[in-house]
């Protein structure tokens, strides 16, 4: 039950018969008093009485399933009301917070004995992962407004928000390099995956080291001075490749940088590579890796293989646990058995919490290429340069600790023979995909 | 199967459940802690019943009071032997007591707060005059300086007292006092103005005073005013020790009508005004308890949520200069000044080698006296800079600390091509992407 402002308003008008009876007699005030309370309660009960039950009513929800961060969706209530009376309601659907409704949570709606109504909600949910509501709250109020009934039901939804993916802004750019490379053909450095092209003849500045002599001496050119013309053999780069993407999930991916948290940049970056290297032909394969494996996608390809990522990074959050990396190369062999290249989103910038990655590390080197891409604090560089007063100095030889710890990780991480790619969360999704570019152009998938 | 009517008609929609349990459901849950409460509130009022009417009011010499502190023995003593003891609050209804008694009445005054003024305390010196005897217990300044002008208060007892000391028929029946007595002196003046004290402790004073009022004169009897220092003699808890109980009644019993006198709010200053009732119209009270009861409404009315609390599931986040404002803060509160100098020199030697092209692995010296020579240093100044100066003061390590960036600085400038060549050079058609050298 509940009242409303009407009843609220009815109350405070016996002021008016309060006071003309106390004009008289301070009695006869207090009788009026008596009277009023007892004719506003009358009528709020007499009003409740009357007022159609929010329980006699079925709900149906239609809902989007999946909505990018940042965008807005408009989710569906429809009201139908199965009792015998009018149903007068302020209509509330449960929503988090974090789903974002736009505008006011309450609706008013009147639905007819028998008949239904539905209502429209936007949503611009701002957190990322399964945005919920499991109830509807109904109050319904009688014919006068006084008194209201008021009840929630089971009425459970869920939207899942995926990852924003801000930096496909970089992609445009990648994929045009991407086909420099591609069209680069011929390329004369051969690598593992590199297929052959084409023979041609040889031009100067061609690596001598790529004249094909058995084909140099079948093509011989009758018209020629020499006879013989050099040929060289040309590769295609690389395709099919195995790209295994392994974001860290433990507690060093909850720390926000940049109003940003590792774990976010991990899934930008992870977006970013998965898309590129969708277009040149490789196979990715994910994995969200603490102790144990939070989301996996494998086997996907194509338009599917984007999808299916967001999908399933939508819903994984930094959980406060140390991450148990001696699990990853089984994992990764689990995965794939060829040579592939594995990207690990990590945080590898003071000895003590590496020292579990750098153990595992040559494990992974001996089979495969292995980049360790981790985040840059910029607030790092901007607190080692300041140094106006005391505070400030300790505070620099805080930062200039912090980037030598970070400095000794990464030389000893390139010591077991993985890369590492280091940068400030904006610049971190495409400072991985040039290095995959790189490597693609180099031949060293 | 296709869907052919136009939507779930009402009676074919089974209701959606609902969360929120009927007000039957509720009922029949909480039935244990309803009849719990029922039998809770049931036991409260009897228990209440029983003890109300023997409930301590908790007022000091209350009349009526069987509590420690109250007198309700002494006066159902006093009654029991045929004195008539009358409780009042106000002065006015002492005052007519004592006229109903025919002034021949005894007037226990206790003014706990020190309510009475000079006028009202007065106005009881009156009615000593017109033949009344008058106990004051534990008499406050005010008090003093009127009904006793020369005697004062002294203290506190320190202890029993055994020796009544005086011929006041009341102190010498007692004969002795228990400890707990508070003590008041009587000079000269007031000896000779007619004042005995009674019950001495040692060179402190007397707990009892009798004298004739602050008249002095013929009117009224020697022993009119009796002061009291203390309550002990008259509280239930202490009244049986020793000769207390002889006192407070030989104080009180010598007349048959006893005015119980203890000062209420009425006698406040403010009293003689009308009260804030009397002054408003009828209506103004009535009003008042409406607005308490619109009040309440509205807390009804804002304070009903519309369905449960949404709990929002919040993900962890750590912001990431946590660690890095700690340890500065290690340095600073451990004043760690040379350990934190060597950090950002470890940084900037490394930097230096860097940006002077020299292996990781050069020795320190070499890239000072490589530093100093391309900015025209001294070899020695820069030396010390970089490895060998120790900071005294937190003065000093900023100097140093600022030094240090600026040769940095210096370094990278003097490496830098010269201002007039352009900065970014045009490119050349080899830079070009997709071309092999």
């Amino acid at each position: 039950m509940a009242v409303t402002g009407r009843f609220v308003l009815l109350v405070a008008l016996g002021v008016v018969p309060v006071v003309l009876a106390g004009l008289t007699a301070a009695d006869a005030a207090w009788l009026a008093l008596l009277g009023w309370l007892a004719l506003s309660v009358g009528l709020g009960a007499i009003d409740l009485s009357l007022a159609a039950s929010p329980r006699r009513v079925a709900l149906v929800r239609d809902l989007p399933p999946r909505v990018r961060l940042g965008e807005t969706v408009v989710s569906k209530l429809t009201v139908t009301n199965t009792g015998e009376r009018m149903l007068r309601a302020v209509v509330r659907d449960g929503w988090e917070p974090s789903g974002g409704v736009v505008g006011s949570n309450r609706s008013a709606v009147s639905v007819p004995a028998g008949e239904r109504r539905g209502i429209r909600l936007e949503l611009r949910p701002w957190r990322r992962g399964d945005r919920r509501t499991e109830h509807v709250s109904i109050r319904s109020a009688g014919p006068l407004g006084l008194w209201s009934r008021q009840a929630s039901l089971v009425s459970p939804g869920v939207l899942r928000v995926l990852p924003p993916f801000h930096s496909r802004v970089h992609l445009p750019a990648r994929l045009t390099r991407l086909r420099e490379i591609d069209g680069r053909t011929p390329l004369l450095v051969r690598g593992q995956g590199t297929e052959f092209d084409s023979i041609r003849e040889y031009v100067r500045g061609d690596d001598v080291r790529s004249i094909d002599w058995r084909a140099t001496a079948r093509h011989v050119d009758p018209g020629g001075r020499g006879g013989a013309k050099l040929m060289v053999r040309t590769w295609r780069p690389e395709r099919d490749r195995r790209i295994v993407i392994v974001a860290d999930t433990s507690r060093t991916a909850a720390a926000r940088i940049a109003d940003e948290p590792r774990l976010d940049t991990a899934w930008e970056s992870t977006l970013l590579l998965a898309a590129l290297a969708t277009h040149a032909g490789d196979r990715v394969d994910f994995l969200a890796w603490d102790r144990r494996a939070r989301a996996r996608v494998t086997g996907a390809t194509g338009p599917h293989l984007l999808a299916r990522l967001v999908d399933a990074m939508a819903d994984v959050q930094a959980e406060l646990i140390e991450a148990d990396w001696t699990g990853l190369p089984a994992q990764v062999r689990r995965i794939t058995s060829r040579r592939a290249l594995v990207v690990l989103l990590t945080t590898a910038d003071a000895p003590g919490t590496a020292r579990g990655l750098l153990s595992v590390l040559p494990q992974l080197t001996a089979r495969h290429t292995v980049i360790v891409a981790s985040v840059l604090d910029p607030g790092t560089v901007a607190d080692a340069a300041n140094r106006a007063d005391v505070d400030s100095v300790y505070l620099a030889a805080a930062a200039e600790r912090a980037a030598l710890d970070g400095d000794r990780v990464g030389a000893a991480i390139r010591r077991s023979g993985a890369q590492t790619v280091s940068a400030t969360p904006q610049e971190l999704p495409p400072a991985l995909a040039d290095r995959y570019l790189d490597l693609k152009a180099t031949g060293r998938l | 199967m296709l869907d052919r009517t136009p939507g779930p008609g009402p009676s074919t929609t089974p209701p959606t459940p609902a969360l929120t349990p009927t007000p039957r459901a509720l009922l029949r849950r909480g039935r244990t802690w309803i009849g719990l409460a029922a039998v809770l509130l049931v036991g409260a009022a009897a228990v209440l019943a029983i003890q109300g009417g023997i409930r301590s009011s908790g007022e000091v010499l209350g009349p009526e009071d069987p509590g420690q502190l109250g007198s309700g023995a002494l006066v159902e003593v006093l009654r029991d032997h045929g004195v008539a003891v009358h409780p009042t609050r106000s002065l006015d209804a002492t005052l007519d007591a004592v006229d109903a008694a025919g002034g021949d009445a005894t007037v226990l005054l206790y003014d706990e707060f020190g309510t009475l003024d000079r006028s009202r305390l007065l106005d009881l010196v009156d009615s000593v005059e017109a033949g009344a005897r008058l106990v004051v217990v534990e008499p406050g300044f005010r008090a003093l300086e009127v009904l006793a002008p020369g005697v004062r208060l002294a203290g506190a007892a320190s202890g029993a007292i055994s020796e009544a000391g005086c011929d006041v028929r009341a102190a010498t029946q007692a004969g002795e006092l228990s400890d707990g007595q508070r003590l008041m002196t009587i000079d000269e003046e007031a000896a000779a103005a007619g004042w005995q004290g009674c019950f001495r402790d040692g060179d402190f004073g007397h707990a009892v005073a009798v004298g004739p009022g602050p008249a002095g004169d013929a009117g009224s009897a020697s022993d009119a005013v009796s002061l009291v220092g203390a309550t002990t003699a008259f509280t239930n808890d202490r009244i049986d020790e020793r000769g207390n109980a002889a006192l407070a009644i030989g104080l009180l019993g010598a007349t048959s009508d006893v005015v119980w006198y203890l000062p209420g709010p009425s006698d406040a200053d403010a009293a003689t005004a009308p009260t804030l009732g009397e002054l408003t119209p009828g209506w103004v009270s009535p009003v008042l308890t409406l607005a308490l009861v619109v009040a309440i409404v509205a807390g009804l009315w804002r304070g009903r949520r519309l369905g449960p609390l949404v709990v929002e599931r919040l993900p962890v986040t750590v912001p990431a200069g946590e660690t890095r404002q700690g340890r500065a803060r290690l340095y600073a509160r451990s004043a760690q000044r040379a350990h934190a100098l060597d950090q950002l020199r470890m940084a900037a030697v490394w930097r230096l080698a860097t940006t002077l092209r020299l292996p990781r692995a050069t020795d320190v010296a070499v890239i000072a006296d490589a530093a100093a020579g391309i900015t025209r240093r001294d070899p020695a100044q820069v030396r010390r800079l970089l490895v060998e100066e120790v900071p005294a003061d937190d003065a000093a390590l900023v100097r140093l600390a600022a030094e240090l960036a600026e040769l940095e600085r210096d370094v990278t400038e003097a490496l830098r091509p010269d201002d007039d060549a352009p900065r970014h050079p045009p490119r050349t058609p080899d830079d070009q992407p997709g071309r092999q050298p």
